[in-house]
């Protein structure tokens, strides 16, 4: 009986702790109106150099509307989305349904991964509330083609689900336009992060490889925490490619190929999407780093006078360089914080707001929202790495 | 046979006139569990928050999960480390028979119940080759059986979607009441199964099965000597394990709408048997606490520690708690959380009274902290003194 | 078949097996002795990565420093890590397991998560999220062995990993203390009997697993230049199926296990695919413990339920 009571009180303990966030909240500080941005990233262990300055670019953003002013507060209502360190799609949508059960939030940046978004737009689509992805690059989740009429089930019409990130069958051919024409490379080998990023980018760029008649030799995926690379680049080596190309990130091996492809005496160019042009890469990779090339999905940002600012006060702030992710972040927060501006702290309102953006100025270009959510920024930055800084190359405009 | 005769036992299957009494009888005992049943059907109803209810229903399907586990672990004494590997398995088997992946549209209710008997296939077919092992290796082989399940759900992209997973699966419809995204249908189709697997489960333990596995996991040789089967005793403690996974992972991807391979990793193993020993092994209403409790310290207690710290800072005006921010220590708080409770309560919280009988026995095999003589004293008199002895084994035939 | 490709990847798995294998040893001594999964020996080695990248900073240690000087600075880093490293280890069951001895079987296996966990959590507080470049001091230049070649870096590891191998089998069959580590393996009350201070006997065994981790950590820092703190977790995993493999409680298994592990996972990268090799690894395991189930150079352990 003394058991049974002990687990009756314990139970009662769980239940008041679990309602306290329920009935909480933060009182109103001011007599301004609080406006709450949802956001959602993983935040903890191996997932926190993903969230962590993703997170920074909308937190910027938020202190910068607080300090200009004006009738609205906004507030960052941050979850995490990483269960025992590994980004979890159930944590997300847990976290998304929390966000839309507290009114003072209007709109949701996130998520990071695009199999967390698979839950979370769903909900979000659901229940109307504008939500912008600075990363998610997975076609499926606005595309109809790629299955996105599954994830928007509930109001296929009325897109709530934005991302200011070009998606990977974009950059995949681009990428493989140039490493064909401009770097006149025939045969390729690929290896991928089997993330679902990382995957996407190098099938898209296998699949347009091969239409433009080159041949790929090989395409590996790299079993999740691998450090060496020596025995899968000696087999690279052995066949003799053109060149490599990489989908993912730094941290799932971006790097770390790239810093032993040496060690094996693999002396071919060395390519990759955007999660390789980064500081991080620069720093894993070392000496090895120089020469590698890497696309990224918009315009030079270093060319636009607005994000020179970005990058200053992300510096100033911080102390360190900003995350591939940290300026999308800022402008999704920033595309929310204007809506609320021009029609009022109302769901409803802001996502048809956002859903008609037009022509929108931003620190990483001028854009659009198509039919779909997608940015119409469709421009294709190519960068090389000299002198230990990726250096602006090119780029391309897309077209298929 | 022993699997037949598991299942009537289950089914229980009393004679009409005395099922009344019976049943008073039989609830008798569990008043308290039967109150805090109560206080957990009338949750969603207090809280309207979808995140919290969603949470809460979420904690059943691991509340689920470790019921089963408790089975190979607290019942059979089975050390198992890849339990992920059947929540995968039953859980693909849902999205494979009803998404769009395959064009499949197999009803809700009845694929619940082949998910779960798929996945307990799989728990003899992947019991089967640790048969012959021992405490240790049978623990690494279950781990690599939980590395490989989700790496070829990975890797065979072109059967299971690869790391895309599976989206826009099939949600449940009862009666022409479709689930949707609304956690509190599901929140109470899973206490209504957790209530039937807890008495399935109550009624499996006290089975001849039931006190096989004891016999097994106290003393195997003992019990083969018995005329206990070892093969089919092992081989079914899995599979009945197994076939919890089933119903939870269906459940799962039914309520997520997704499922992709790195939801089962290691560390899902991990934290269900983590579920398990903090609850207590062996004890039921032990794993089911200690699941509720691990699963809402992990993604609600820590995930919203740091928003809790800033609202308490900000009413009572300590500008101090505003300004910490606990997402950097989750980890730290959930290892430390680990140790401090396992020192505390290395039996478990609420440990089952027959466990106490192994407990004390390994003392006699384990070095003991202090002085020898002492613990070794206490170890050779407490299996006798304390352990249950087993009452009539049953001979298989 | 390519001999040459082969003889290449085989250099590649004995490097890689190297690191394993220490890792692994630290592993089956612990449970040799105590018959614990100490899931947290995989963090102690990248926690001794993060303490050897901090003691080289602190010598200002870099690639332009003379040999002399750069011998001298690896040596101060090795022992410093190896001492830091094996003072952890003692720290970690006093606290975490001895509390434990004897009590549950289970709940140490989840103290070491908790502490693996922590640990994990520390290393990132401590030097941030990201991966840490570790400073490259080493050349690593390339020798030819006939139409094979080496990298000078491969030869440290395999070298300095079977020096430490050597080193280990001495101590624990050559001394005193060797000789109470492995009387407390096997007849832990047999040996309290014979006068061998238990409690000390088992400290001793995480010191020497832990500074065997530790060196491990420094030059797997040193050869791969990166270090993250959640690398342990899959190097443990790994390490401890090697133990396995080879038949838990024995170095020379051990050691066995975690070439075999290095072999196995190089040659589907050559031969099978690259994503496959975790699912050798395993399968490789299985089929092994199905036809000998206490490891390959594991002996029959008496009955002990």
């Amino acid at each position: 009986m003394r058991r049974a009571v002990a687990l009756a009180s314990i139970l009662a303990v769980l239940g008041l702790v679990l309602l306290v966030p329920g009935t909480g909240g933060v009182p109103a500080v001011s007599a301004a109106t609080v406006v709450k941005i949802g956001v959602d990233l993983p935040m903890s262990g191996g997932e926190a150099p993903n969230g962590v300055p993703t997170n920074n670019g909308v937190l910027l953003a938020i202190d910068e509307a607080n300090k200009a002013g004006g009738p609205y507060t906004f507030q960052e209502e941050l979850k995490d989305d990483a269960v025992n360190g590994v980004h979890d799609p159930a944590q997300g949508a847990k976290n998304v349904q929390e966000l839309i059960a507290d009114r003072a939030v209007v709109g949701i940046v996130g998520n990071f991964n695009s199999n967390v978004g698979k839950a979370t737009i769903p909900i979000t689509n659901a229940a109307g509330i504008v939500q912008i992805s600075p990363s998610q690059t997975n076609p499926g989740l606005t595309k109809p083609e790629f299955g996105a009429l599954d994830v928007r089930k509930a109001h296929p019409d009325q897109i709530n689900y934005f991302r200011v990130c070009p998606t990977d069958d974009l950059q995949g051919p681009v990428a493989a336009d140039f490493a064909y024409q401009n770097l006149r490379a025939r045969k390729v080998a690929i290896l991928d992060d089997q993330e679902t990023y990382g995957k996407g980018i190098a099938d898209e760029f296998e699949k347009q490889f091969k239409k433009r008649g080159g041949t790929v030799l090989s395409h590996d995926g790299i079993p999740k925490g691998t450090q060496d690379f020596h025995a899968i680049l000696t087999k690279i080596k052995s066949e003799n490619p053109d060149l490599l190309f990489f989908g993912g990130v730094t941290t799932t091996g971006g790097g770390l190929i790239r810093k032993q492809m040496p060690d094996v005496g693999l002396k071919i160019p060395y390519e990759g999407g955007d999660g390789i042009v980064e500081d991080e890469f620069l720093k894993v990779a070392g000496d090895a780093a120089e020469g590698s090339y890497g696309t990224v999905a918009s315009v030079n940002a270093e060319k636009l006078p607005a994000a020179q600012g970005f990058i200053k006060a992300y510096k100033a702030k911080y102390n360190q360089d900003p995350g591939a992710y940290s300026a999308n972040a800022y402008v999704a927060a920033k595309i929310i914080i204007d809506a609320v501006r021009a029609v009022g702290p109302d769901r409803a309102k802001v996502r048809a707001w956002v859903a008609n953006l037009k022509n929108y100025k931003s620190i990483i270009g001028t854009f659009s929202f198509d039919k779909n959510g997608d940015t119409t920024n469709k421009v294709i930055s190519v960068y090389q790495v000299k002198n230990h800084k990726w250096e602006w190359l090119t780029q391309r405009s897309f077209e298929l | 046979m022993a699997a037949w005769r598991a299942l009537r036992s289950i089914a229980g299957a009393p004679s009409r006139a005395r099922l009344g009494g019976r049943v008073v009888q039989r609830i008798a005992p569990y008043r308290s569990p039967l109150l805090v049943l109560l206080l957990f059907l009338l949750y969603p109803l207090v809280d309207h928050n979808a995140g919290h209810v969603n949470a809460a229903a979420d904690a059943a399907v691991y509340v689920l999960l470790a019921l089963g586990l408790n089975i190979v672990v607290g019942f059979a004494g089975l050390l198992d480390l890849g339990y992920a590997a059947f929540f995968a398995i039953g859980s693909y088997t849902y999205a494979f028979a009803a998404s769009p992946f395959y064009g499949l549209h197999l009803p809700f209710w009845p694929m619940l119940l082949v998910a779960a008997i798929i996945a307990g296939v799989f728990g003899a077919l992947l019991g089967a080759p640790t048969l012959r092992l021992r405490g240790d290796y049978l623990a690494i082989v279950t781990l690599g059986f939980g590395e490989i399940v989700p790496t070829v759900f990975l890797n065979l992209q072109k059967y299971t979607g690869g790391t895309n997973g599976i989206v826009g699966i099939d949600q449940p419809v009862l009666f022409g009441y479709h689930f949707g995204f609304n956690p509190v249908p599901y929140y109470y189709t899973l206490l209504g199964i957790i209530m039937l697997s807890v008495v399935a489960v109550l009624r499996l333990r006290d089975s001849r099965l039931g006190r096989a596995w004891l016999a097994v996991r106290e003393d195997e040789i003992a019990a083969a000597s018995m005329g206990i089967n070892l093969t089919t005793t092992k081989l079914l403690a899995f599979s009945f394990g197994a076939f919890f996974s089933g119903f939870a992972g269906a459940l799962y991807v039914a309520k997520l709408g997704i499922v992709s391979p790195d939801q089962f990793n290691f560390t899902v193993s991990f934290t269900i048997l983590a579920m398990v020993v903090l609850g207590g092994m062996g004890s039921v209403f032990g794993v089911i606490a200690g699941a509720g409790i691990l699963y809402e310290f992990q993604t609600l207690f820590l995930t919203d520690l740091t928003q809790w710290s800033h609202s308490l800072g900000a009413a009572l005006h300590l500008p101090l708690l505003t300004r910490l921010n606990f997402v950097n220590l989750k980890f730290l708080l959930y290892g430390l959380g680990l140790i401090a409770l396992m020192l505390l309560r290395p039996e478990g919280l609420f440990p089952e009274r027959r466990i106490k009988a192994i407990i004390t026995e390994r003392v006699s095999e384990e070095i003991p902290p202090g002085d020898v003589t002492e613990v070794a004293g206490v170890a050779g008199s407490a299996p006798a003194a304390e352990g249950t002895p087993p009452r009539e084994y049953a001979r298989e035939e | 078949m390519n001999w040459v490709l082969f003889g290449q990847q085989l250099i590649n798995g004995v490097s890689l097996g190297a690191i394993y294998a220490v890792i692994a040893l630290g592993y089956t001594m612990v449970y040799g002795i105590i018959e614990l999964i100490n899931f947290a020996h995989g963090d102690v080695y990248t926690a001794g990565s993060f303490v050897a990248l901090a003691t080289l900073v602190l010598l200002g240690a870099s690639g332009h420093m003379a040999a002399a000087a750069l011998a001298f600075a690896l040596a101060v880093t090795f022992a410093v890590t190896m001492l830091v490293m094996g003072a952890t280890g003692i720290v970690i069951e006093r606290f975490a397991y001895r509390p434990l001895r004897g009590k549950q079987r289970l709940a140490p296996l989840l103290t070491a998560i908790g502490v693996s966990f922590s640990i994990e959590n520390l290393l990132q507080l401590w030097m941030g999220p990201s991966p840490v470049p570790f400073p490259q001091i080493v050349p690593n230049p390339f020798f030819s062995l006939g139409p094979l070649t080496v990298g000078q870096m491969q030869l440290v590891v395999i070298g300095s990993s079977l020096v430490m191998m050597a080193a280990l089998q001495l101590f624990v069959h050559r001394t005193r203390l060797g000789k109470a580590m492995r009387a407390t393996a096997q007849d832990w009350m047999a040996a309290e009997i014979m006068g061998i201070d238990i409690n000390k006997t088992i400290a001793l065994t995480f010191f020497v697993g832990s500074v065997l981790a530790g060196a491990a950590g420094v030059i797997t820092g040193l050869f791969y230049g990166n270090i993250w703190f959640i690398n342990g977790f899959r190097a443990g995993l790994i390490a401890f199926t090697a133990a396995v493999l080879g038949g838990i409680g024995n170095t020379t298994g051990a050691a066995l296990g975690g070439f075999l592990i290095g072999f196995i996972e190089v040659m589907t990268a050559q031969y099978v695919g690259f994503q496959w090799a975790t699912v050798a690894v395993f399968s490789v395991l299985i089929l092994v413990l199905i036809f000998r189930p206490t490891g390959l150079l594991g002996q029959q352990l008496p009955e002990r339920t």
